[in-house]
């Protein structure tokens, strides 16, 4: 049924996501790019990749160049940051793009996409103005696919109360604030944890949606995205305990930031919010397997927490951390997403895809930058 | 006057000589001093230099180390917000610096010594969701760059201090050596020769004197010898005379002799 009758309203959207699919970078690419012995080399590699895979798309042409360095540009290296900028402009313009031609249920999809952003910004703006500083350059400072139209009034608050009364309760974000939060909470001291709650809420929210909404439930979106969001969900909560060692959030209160779906809950999130240390979130996990194996490959049940993160710092260590782990798990899933039809999983995948190949091309970029040949390889690939 | 260099305004006297003798001791004595702390404090601004040195090679390697670590910070966070982040969250030094001196041969270094205080973790929660441990990991390593920093700087100002202060030392040096104690010795020199020339003229003037004396001596010898003679040949009348004596003019003209006929 939804196979007959989607291409009506959204068959364009997706058969261009499916074209910019095509344009992310493979990893005959990325071994191109890094062969590169400067930052000009990847751009212009990476410009001219981009511009094979698009000449399918050509749609796309236009855009691309956003990549390439402004005319006039005073800096003749161009930092890694700057390349990083330019690729998420060209991520944005294109998301804006498709979610101008997206209608109803595809577009509050789409919202749902950059609420995720917009938690982000409002918890830099809260720092912000936490802090008195001024918040017209904190908005430049904001993830443009977080934008909302009401963000800037945020600048207008100038205490903590009034950007809770007057001002938030405004976003879209409202719904997260409400009920789990009160402005006494938004004090410096747990700015990470309202990030987190709202983070969580709105995974929770968007779960919700995804296998309530009339439009969207029993369809392949449905079965995508919760598989999706259950694997963020899981790696949210691993990923907070596994954070939160050593500092001074409570038990209780880590427990509060697990969100309370995917394959960990409940039992796994109740072992988790019960783990003291490493051990205790392997223990935790090992119900699933999935999670149980990147714990053994990362080594974490011998070597005691030292390679926990990604790369392993500056510590050495081939073997790919824990964070690698689940970024190649997220790009595994969002790539299988793409095997679907008809579903509105397919932008989700594809911004996280390209999100992906946009730290991998900064990672390869600094690697160059730096001088650090040895880790260069360390970017993850599914193409 | 010696010509052969500048000498002190001094009366050329003796006590004036015994000064300038103790005052060239104290030169000489100043001056080995001064030469040995010189030799010591170049000692010690080679080895600064040496570990300066190695402290550079060691900054340039770990700041690579730590510019890296942050370069997986943003691959792991995946955008630049949590710098701006960190940032705001740091409210105390964690990393401080406390100076104490060190003094090496009379010259006090300062010495920056590096210590973190306990229990100030401002933004242990940064990164909660994802990339929590590398930004620990790199506040880590930053502070192991931060520590080579303070101990290069600790070092640099001792270098710039040590130079200074060998500058000064070497100025010493040089000039004791090369003004102060030719300066003395000449005014000794000159002292001596004034002295040396006092003592001839007053030889010469002894020697005249002595001369003299002698001279009036030897002419009140022939005096009193010819006295002499006189008196003994008066001797035969002396006996008179005692005998005279004895019946002595009452009258007390005795230059009135008698008249005999």
């Amino acid at each position: 049924m939804e196979g007959m009758l989607y291409n009506v309203n959204n068959g364009y959207i997706e058969g261009i996501v499916r074209g910019y699919r095509n344009s992310l970078l493979t990893s005959q690419a990325y071994s191109n790019l890094t062969q590169c012995e400067t930052i000009d080399g990847v751009e212009e590699r990476a410009i001219r990749h981009l511009n094979i895979a698009l000449t399918a798309h050509r749609c796309q042409a236009t855009a691309r160049p956003s990549l390439r360095r402004l005319p006039g540009s005073p800096a003749p290296n161009p930092s890694t940051s700057a390349l990083a900028n330019k690729l998420t402009e060209k991520l944005v313009s294109e998301f804006r793009y498709l979610q101008a031609n997206a209608t109803g249920s595809l577009a509050k999809f789409m919202e749902y996409l950059t609420y995720g952003y917009m938690i982000d910004n409002v918890a830099l703006l809260i720092t912000g103005t936490l802090h008195e500083r001024d918040t017209r350059e904190l908005l430049e400072r904001c993830h443009p696919l977080g934008w909302f139209e009401t963000m800037p009034v945020l600048c207008v608050a100038t205490n903590i109360e009034e950007l809770y009364n007057s001002v938030l309760i405004e976003t879209p974000l409202a719904p997260y604030f409400k009920g789990s939060l009160s402005h006494q909470d938004l004090d410096e001291l747990n700015i990470e944890i309202v990030r987190n709650t709202l983070y969580k809420n709105y995974l929770e929210d968007f779960y919700n949606w995804v296998n309530t909404h009339p439009d969207v439930r029993g369809t392949p979106t449905a079965e995508v995205m919760s598989e999706v969001l259950e694997f963020e969900a899981d790696r949210r909560s691993i990923n907070i305990t596994l954070n939160s060692f050593g500092t001074e959030l409570s038990k209780a209160d880590r427990k509060k930031l697990y969100p309370s779906f995917g394959r960990l809950h409940p039992e796994g999130t109740l072992m988790l919010s019960r783990a003291d240390d490493v051990e205790g979130v392997r223990i935790a996990v090992e119900g699933v397997s999935d999670y149980k194996t990147f714990f053994d490959q990362t080594g974490l049940n011998q070597g005691g927490g030292s390679a926990v993160g990604n790369m392993s710092g500056g510590t050495g260590g081939e073997g790919k951390s824990l964070e690698d782990m689940f970024y190649q798990k997220e790009c595994e899933i969002s790539k299988l997403a793409f095997t679907r039809q008809f579903t509105h999983a397919v932008v989700y995948a594809w911004v996280k895809l390209r999100e992906q190949e946009i730290r991998n091309i900064t990672w390869i970029a600094e690697c160059i930058a730096q001088n650090q040949k040895e880790r260069i390889g360390n970017y993850i690939s599914v193409f | 006057m010696s010509g052969a260099g500048a000498r002190e305004a001094v009366f050329p006297t003796r006590q004036v000589l015994g000064q300038m003798k103790s005052k060239l001791k104290g030169a000489q004595t100043g001056h080995d001093l001064l030469k040995r702390k010189s030799e010591a404090l170049t000692k010690r601004f080679r080895e600064i230099t040496r570990r300066i040195d190695e402290a550079k090679r060691k900054m340039g390697r770990v700041m690579q180390i730590a510019a890296f670590s942050l370069a997986e910070v943003t691959y792991a966070v995946g955008g630049g917000n949590i710098l701006y982040q960190i940032q705001e969250s740091a409210k105390q030094a964690r990393f401080r610096v406390r100076t104490k001196q060190e003094n090496v041969s009379g010259v006090f270094l300062p010495a920056f010594e590096s210590f973190t205080t306990e229990g100030n973790n401002d933004f242990g929660l940064t990164g909660l969701g994802k990339g929590g441990q590398q930004v620990q990991r790199c506040r880590e390593t930053y502070a192991r760059a931060v520590e080579t920093l303070v101990e290069l700087a600790s070092l640099q100002t001792a270098f710039v201090i040590l130079d200074e202060v060998i500058k000064v030392v070497n100025r010493r040096v040089n000039a004791i050596e090369h003004v102060i104690i030719p300066k003395t010795e000449n005014t000794i020199k000159y002292i001596n020769s004034e002295l040396d020339e006092l003592d001839r003229e007053e030889f010469y003037r002894l020697k005249k004197v002595s001369n003299k004396k002698e001279r009036d001596a030897a002419a009140a010898d022939v005096e009193r010898e010819a006295q002499k003679k006189k008196d003994d040949s008066s001797d035969e009348d002396n006996v008179d005379e005692e005998g005279r004596m004895q019946t002595k003019d009452l009258l007390g003209d005795q230059d009135n002799e008698d008249v005999i006929f």
